[in-house]
Order: structure tokens, then sequence, then C-alpha cells
């Protein structure tokens, strides 16, 4: 057992009413507990999966110590989390999903690229103040709503739909949505391809979308970007009827998995983030047949309002999807395209197949691989002394994959095993800072371990 | 600055990472969408550099008038200058160790601290086919308007595939060049097409203030001959990225607040962000029509390398302000040509580079042709996904290759001219009249006016 499962067991057992709750709760939709790193799936149970989610306040930390008013969606019978669960289901499900609002004011879900949602049975539709039909109706939410909460009593709406195309979608608030949204009222669903050609480990119907799973070395791996104006919060938290004036929004922070760096390469469910339970950092191994034959996946959302060019280091990420949408024409064409920034738009998502290649031999000194075989590839620069550094806390002081070199007296570093660290980041750099605090905010890293077997803790 | 540094953010200590994992069972499977790179020989080690950079900090000129109160122009600005800025300059040929005391440095290297140019030298590579690796050393200087500040600077090339982080000059993943220390970099870049490059210490600052240049990669395929061309901007096999002369365009911003900040010990807010300037190489309109400083042929196989005074200072141009600033993006070419420009935003916001009159061919993004993958899944040969537009409009750090062909000449005496600027007018109006910012001309002239160009963005004389 692994040091995360562990953390997270004892957390669990250290609360019996937990334990009773998810006892009670069998059947009913789960995060899955065992992978400290990638994708957490809130999976339903069978096909046509129900979730119960509710409408929470908490309160989530962000890099510059400051704490942060929120809303959000959570599983029925567990608390506040920041972003809401990751919905996973499979192509075709019949997918209900109910509502149990506990806020003061009416909430709603959308489903973007969903069709036909029903709300109560019926045809999800906007809702109008006055009712229609009436000359001076305005809309006052994009789709059918949660009544609020009165007198204790939560308001309940339950949307279902047909998840017909596989890829990755969001799930926000159509309510008063740049008050809610803003807030925290959005989420992630992932809908996996079950027709031909696909399967739990492909993006879509395509063989050649598929991505490296094998137990917790899944590099399925989540992006979704976001932004808070805490004056925006602040308002609300002192008056959740009052109107923000959206003329003054300004975001002073941006985060990745509802999360800054450092915080954002923390493993999923970390104990000293209890409301921020999805971690960013991507742990893969070197690309290559046979040990190694498929690319990572990685999920880009944007539930923010401004744009977002990401960009990871050392790989052109393949887009093969975008909106839930395979990137192929309707002859079969392959019309994937390579970006070194993934620029993702407010509500967009990118479905992105990615990989880190030793192009160069670098793994040279793996401990199976005697130094002076014939694949030994030194790089071809002195390696400067210490003095001559200025080094960072992931550095293993050596070029080599697999090796760390000699670290300078009193030095802490958390390379454990010669690994590589690449990093990737909002290239609008001035979104990775977090009111004052720089180099935070949306960034994550890119983890390499050298090819099994190594002498990382795995 | 030094008290931002990554490594000593305080909040609380990064957590030991802890994953858990079981072997890998491969499989058979498709291998598309990850292509490896061709197998070649290995490269012989210890040869001189092919570049020298120097990071330091220094002055350029931006317009005046308008000023901005407190911030623009700069008190501390020298005579000619207003803006404050780090950067980088090329110092090729110039040894870093005094040849006449190698115990020291050299003098003309250290008396370039003060004297960085922006944008940062363009150079070029040409695609690694096993011996051709690329050398280039970076010195440290240090900061003369900062004295306090002990920052380190680093080479980071944006988009380059399967780096290590050796390389790779993002600081907290592996090094950065502390001052008066010289690294080497090497690359061997695999893969066509045009990136950036720009320093990662504390990078939101770095950046912005100036340590940002252009770099493109030349494909193997150049040389040969396909459809007439002999120059490419990706190996496409068949001549359909083929151009006659190539135009590096990079586009960057200054927030003024923030400049005035570094040179006066202060720290900005970056959340506050806003574009003052819109510049494109290094210049706003109408100095991005001046001419580019003489560039010092011997040395200038693979960067634009500016002449330079007897002291290693940049020679002086007939716009003695723009001395800094040695790169135009004045575009000048003969009718019936076909021009490639080399798009790249190190800017933080969209640009939308409006081309009127002639539409472009767009042919790479990200240094990737727009072509699908083939059947078999092996090469982009597949579906042709380049287009054409006269608008390209990309975010930061995104880059484009776009060809035009140059239309015919209207007669009369003269060049043609048609408008390249930035189509977001609040980005690129910051003179009065609409003018100003990311905006140049092209001028096509009758064909066979001009010479062929000897290096990337030369406008060669007229006849």
């Amino acid at each position: 057992m692994n040091k995360s499962t562990f953390k997270q067991l004892s957390r669990k057992l250290a609360t019996p009413l937990a334990v009773a709750i998810s006892s009670l709760l069998t059947g009913l939709p789960t995060m899955a507990m065992a992978a400290p790193l990638g994708v957490a799936c809130t999976s339903g149970a069978g096909t046509n999966p129900s979730f119960n989610l509710t409408t929470q306040i908490g309160d989530i930390q962000l890099p510059d110590g400051n704490t942060m008013y929120m809303w959000g969606y959570a599983l029925q019978g567990q608390g506040f989390q920041h972003p809401g669960p990751v919905l996973c289901v499979n192509q075709g499900d019949t997918v209900t999903v109910t509502l149990t609002n506990n806020l003061p004011e009416k909430v709603s879900i959308m489903f973007p690229g969903q069709t036909d949602v029903l709300a109560n049975g019926v045809p999800a539709q906007p809702e109008f103040d006055p009712p229609l039909p009436n000359a001076g109706s305005r809309a006052i939410s994009l789709t059918t709503t949660a009544p609020a909460q009165a007198a204790s009593i939560p308001g309940v709406v339950q949307y279902s739909f047909v998840a017909n195309q596989p890829g990755t979608y969001i799930y926000e608030s159509g309510t008063n949505p740049q008050k809610q949204v803003r807030m925290g009222l959005f989420g992630t669903l992932i809908v996996r391809p079950t027709g031909t050609g696909g399967g739990p480990d492909h993006l879509y119907n395509r063989e050649d979308s598929r991505f490296t799973t094998a137990g917790n070395w899944d590099e399925e791996f989540l992006v979704l970007l976001s932004e808070i104006d805490p004056y925006q919060h602040w308002a609300v938290e002192a008056n959740p009827a009052a109107n923000f004036n959206f003329n003054n929004y300004k975001p002073r922070y941006w985060l990745i998995n509802g999360r800054g760096f450092p915080d954002s390469i923390a493993d999923n469910n970390a104990a000293f983030l209890p409301t921020q339970p999805y971690g960013a950092l991507a742990r893969v191994h070197p690309y290559g047949a046979p040990a190694h034959p498929y690319p990572g996946a990685i999920r880009y959302l944007n539930l923010g309002s401004e744009d977002y060019p990401f960009h990871p280091h050392g790989n052109n990420g393949s887009v093969v999807g975008r909106d839930g949408r395979s990137l192929e024409t309707e002859a079969g064409d392959d019309v994937s395209f390579e970006k070194f920034v993934v620029p993702v738009g407010p509500g967009q998502t990118w479905d992105v197949m990615f990989s880190w290649h030793d192009a160069e031999d670098y793994n040279i000194r793996n401990p199976n691989d005697p130094v002076g075989s014939p694949d030994n590839n030194p790089v071809d620069v002195n390696i400067p002394q210490i003095a001559n550094q200025f080094f960072g806390q992931f550095y293993s002081f050596s070029p080599y994959l697999g090796v760390q070199g000699q670290q300078p007296p009193n030095w802490s570093t958390l390379n454990t095993c010669g690994e590589y660290y690449i990093i990737s980041h909002n290239h609008a750099l001035n979104q990775i800072t977090s009111w004052g605090a720089l180099m935070t905010g949306p960034i994550t890293y890119m983890r390499v371990d050298p090819p099994l077997p190594n002498s990382c803790a795995q | 600055m030094s008290n931002n540094k990554l490594s000593n953010h305080g909040r609380r200590r990064f957590l030991k990472l802890a994953g858990s994992g079981l072997a890998i069972t491969g499989g058979a499977g498709l291998l598309r969408r990850q292509l490896l790179p061709i197998s070649d020989a290995m490269a012989a080690p210890d040869a001189p550099a092919n570049l020298f950079f120097v990071g330091t900090d220094g002055w350029i000129s931006l317009p005046a008038t308008p000023t901005i109160p407190t911030f623009h122009p700069d008190v501390y600005a020298p005579t000619n200058f207003t803006t404050y800025i780090f950067g980088f300059r090329n110092m090729t040929g110039i040894p870093p160790m005094d040849p006449a005391a190698p115990a020291n440095m050299n003098p003309l290297v250290i008396g370039q601290k003060n004297k960085a140019q922006h944008s940062a030298p363009l150079f070029w590579v040409d695609e690694f086919t096993g011996s051709n690796t690329f050398r280039l050393d970076l010195l440290n200087v240090g900061l003369a308007q900062r004295p306090d500040l002990t920052d380190s600077h680093s080479i980071h090339w944006h988009g380059f595939r399967n780096v290590i982080p050796f390389f790779d000059g993002e600081p907290t993943g592996s090094f950065a060049v502390p001052v008066g220390r010289v690294f080497r970099y090497i690359f061997k870049p695999r893969d066509p097409g045009t990136y950036m490059f720009h320093c990662h210490v504390e990078d939101v600052e770095h950046v912005h203030m100036g340590m940002t240049g252009l770099v493109f990669v030349r494909p193997r395929q150049n040389g040969q001959s396909f459809g007439g061309f002999t120059k490419f901007a990706y190996n496409d096999g068949d001549g359909s990225t083929g151009y006659h002369r190539e135009f590096a365009m990079l586009l960057t911003e200054v927030w003024a607040e923030s400049h005035w900040c570094d040179a006066h010990i202060q720290l900005p807010e970056w959340s506050d962000y806003k574009v003052d300037f819109a510049l494109l190489n290094g210049r706003v309109y109408p100095d991005t029509l001046e001419p580019n400083s003489p560039f010092n042929a011997a040395t200038s196989t693979h960067a634009y390398d500016t002449q330079r005074q007897a002291d290693g200072d940049l020679v002086v141009p007939a716009r003695p302000d723009l001395q800094y600033q040695p790169l135009s993006a004045l575009v000048t070419c003969n009718a019936g040509e076909r021009v490639l420009l080399r798009f790249a935003n190190l800017g933080f916001k969209e640009a939308s580079m409006t081309l009127t009159g002639i539409k472009m061919k767009v042919v790479g993004k990200d240094a990737t042709p727009m072509r699908g993958f083939n059947a078999a899944g092996t090469a982009r040969t597949g579906a042709d996904t380049s287009y054409e537009t006269n608008t390209l409009s990309f975010g930061a750090g995104e880059s484009f290759d776009a060809i035009f062909t140059a239309p015919p000449h209207s007669g009369g005496s003269g060049p043609d001219v048609y408008i390249l600027y930035n189509r977001a007018y609040n980005r690129s109006d910051n003179q009065i009249n609409g003018a100003g910012g990311q905006r140049t001309e092209i001028r096509v002239y009758p064909s066979g006016t001009i010479s062929a160009q000897t290096i990337p963005n030369e406008n060669p004389t007229v006849a």
C-alpha cells in the first residue's frame, strides 16, 4: 500500500460517520480512492448512472495564504468541494443528475454539448421573469432551475440526458452564471467511448486515441482552468442577494483543477487541501514501444472567462478533439494538429494526447544500463560546478534520467530518484500570479520517471 | 526579482511526491500521433559555440508622448531612451575571458552590462541530422540599474519537443545561470518550424521585461529543389511551403508601470497588467519601418548579428534612439515572390495580425506543418489543412507560419504598399490617428528590383 492511499484510508477510518455514510450509500456514485494522480472519476453505478449533487458553501486555500469563500456542486452526503465532481459515464448511458439546492437562490446545471436534456421529465428550458408570454420578459436562467432553499427545505431539480458522444465536457450553472459560475458552480463531465474502435482507455471511437492505462500508471490527466475575483466573492459572502457589478470584475487568482501552484502538484485528496480534491501533476514514463506504446491524455477545460494559452514544456500536444468531437473529416481523414500552446477559450474543452520521448538517449545511466555500454550518450557539454548553478527544488543535479548528482550540503531536494520535472503553465504570464505571489496559479509539472525497473518509490 | 524566487516560496514546503504504480504491460497497437524523431548518428562533442549570448539590462526608446504619468517616459532613462528593460545581446566571436589576462572576464563582454537589446537577437538552427549539434553559450553579466538584484538568467527554447530539464532553462526543474557565470545550451532540433526563446527565471517578470526572441528551425529539405524553390518552411516533399524571402515577426508588449517599477526598486501587481505598448520586433510603428541596424555578414550564419563598435556596444544607427532595437519589421519583396512570415507572440494577450489586400496562406502552427497524419500514422503528409486568411489571431506563446505571394506591381514609381497590423486596435493605437503599436508595411517592388536575401529579415538595397 502506498503512502497516499494509507493516508486516505486512515483519514476515512478516523471518521466513523463517513464510513457509515459510505456503507449506507453503497451503489451511489463514489470517487475512486486508489489513484493519487490523474483523473479522479466519480462514476455512477452500472449503466444509466444517477448522480445526486447538492450545492454547498465552503472555502478554498490560495497560494498567497488567502482563503476564498466559494459555492460548489458536491456529492450528496459529502461536503463542499471545488471544483465539482468529475462525473465519468459511458457513451450511450442515460445519465440522471439530481440537484438538491441548499443556496438561498435558484440554481441550475447546464450540460453544454449534450442534446435533448430533460429537466423533471420535460425538455430543459430557459426561465423567464415574468413567465412567457409577456412583453417585458427577460431570461433569468439559461435552463430549468432548482428552487431556492426556503425555510430549510432545499429546492430540487432532476436532469437527464443520453450521453451520445464521447469526449470532455463542462457542466456549470446556467442561472446568474456571471455570478454562480464564478463562485464555483462548475465541474467536468467525461463520456468514455463505447463504439467501434473505442473503449475506456480511448478518448474517442478511434484506435489511435488510446492512452496509457495500467493500474496507477494511468496517464489520463485533467487541466481545468479558472479564475477568481476576490471582491466578487466577498460581495457574495457579505450579501448573497446583492448584485456584484460585473463591470468591476478583475481576476486576481488563476487556478488549475481548483488549486494554485504549488498546491497543484499535491496528490488528489491531499489532506491539507480538504476542499480541493484534484491534483494536476502528470506522472509519466518515457514514450516508446514495447514498454510504453501509448501516449498520455490531457483533458483541458476552461471554466473561466478569459483565454488561457496553456504551454506544456517539452512536448507538442496532439489535439485530437475539441468540445467533445473528434478531429476527423466525414471521410475519416485525420485533421488533428499539434500545439505547444493549447489555447483554451472560455467554455471550451480540448482533448490532447501527449508524450515525452527520450530522443537523445539520456537514460544511459539507468542502474541496469552500465556506463560505457554502446548506448552511452553523454551530453556534450561540461556540467557546471554547483557554485555555477542557480538550481531549483526538483533538480536531480544530473542531466541524465534516473541519476541523482552530488547535491550541495544542507540542500533538501524534492527529487526522489533522478526523475525529470518538466513544467506546464499558462503562458499569459500575468495569470501565473496570485494577487502578488509570483510563480503560482496555473502551473504544474510533467514528472518523467526513468523506465521500469527503476529506484523510484512507486 | 530575487525576493520572489520560486525556490524560496514560503507558504508551505512542497509535498514529497508520493505516487503509486504498477509495471506497465506493453501491447500491440497503432502508434499514431506521437511521431518519433528520425534516428541520426551522434554529434561530435567539444566544438566551439555557434552563438554566444549575454544576459543583462538596458534601455530602449518608445514614443515619449502621450506620457503615462509617473511611469513613462522613465525619469531615470538616459538621453534618447524611455524604458528600462532586461534582455540579451549577441556577442558571438568575442571570447568570454580576456585574451590578455585569461583569468579575467573579457572587458568587451562585461562592458555590455546595461546594453541589452529588444527584441533579443533573432537566430535560426538547421534541423539536426546527426552532426550539427547547436551550441549556445549564455553569460550573465548582471544588472547595472539594479545592483541589488542578483537574478540568474536562462535560455528556454519555447516549444522544443522532448527537451530534458538540463537544457530547458526552467530553474525549478533544473538550474539557471547566476551572475558572472556561463553555461552552454545544447540543441539538437528535430522538428522544423517557428519557435520562441526566453529567459525562464521568474518569467512573469523576465519575459515581460524583454528577454524574448524568435528562433526557427530550417528543414533538412532546404537546398533541394521542390516546386522551383530551394528554401522551405517544412519538409513538405512538394514545395508547398517554399518561399523566396522570410521575415520573423516577434510580438511583445510593454506595460510601462512594470518596467518603471523594475528601474525604481518597486514591485508591480501583475493582475493589474495592461498593454501600454505593443511591439513588433521590439519596435512600435512607425519605428517598425526604420531600417535594420547593419549586420555582420561573417557572423550572421545563425543569427541576425548586429554590427558592433570597437567597445563591443551596438553600432549607432541613423536613429540613435533605436540603437538597442536593431531589428526592423519592414517587409520588402518583388512582385510575384513568395514571402514567409514567421509570427510568434511572447506578449501576454491575443494578437490579431491583419494583412490588407493580400491573402496569407497558413502553412504551419506551433512548429507543425498544416497536414494531418497519413493513413499509416507515421508522418504528417495526410490531409492538407492549410488555409488562406487575411487575419491571424493567436495568443501568448503561439506561433504561425504564413506565406503570401506578392501581387503584381501596379506600375508607376516606387513600391506598392500593403499594411500589416494588429486588428486589436487597443494594442495598436499608442499614437494619435490610430497609428502605433504592432503595425508595419509590406512594400512590393516591380519584379527584379531587389536582390535576394542573404539572411532572414534583410531588406536588400533597392536597385
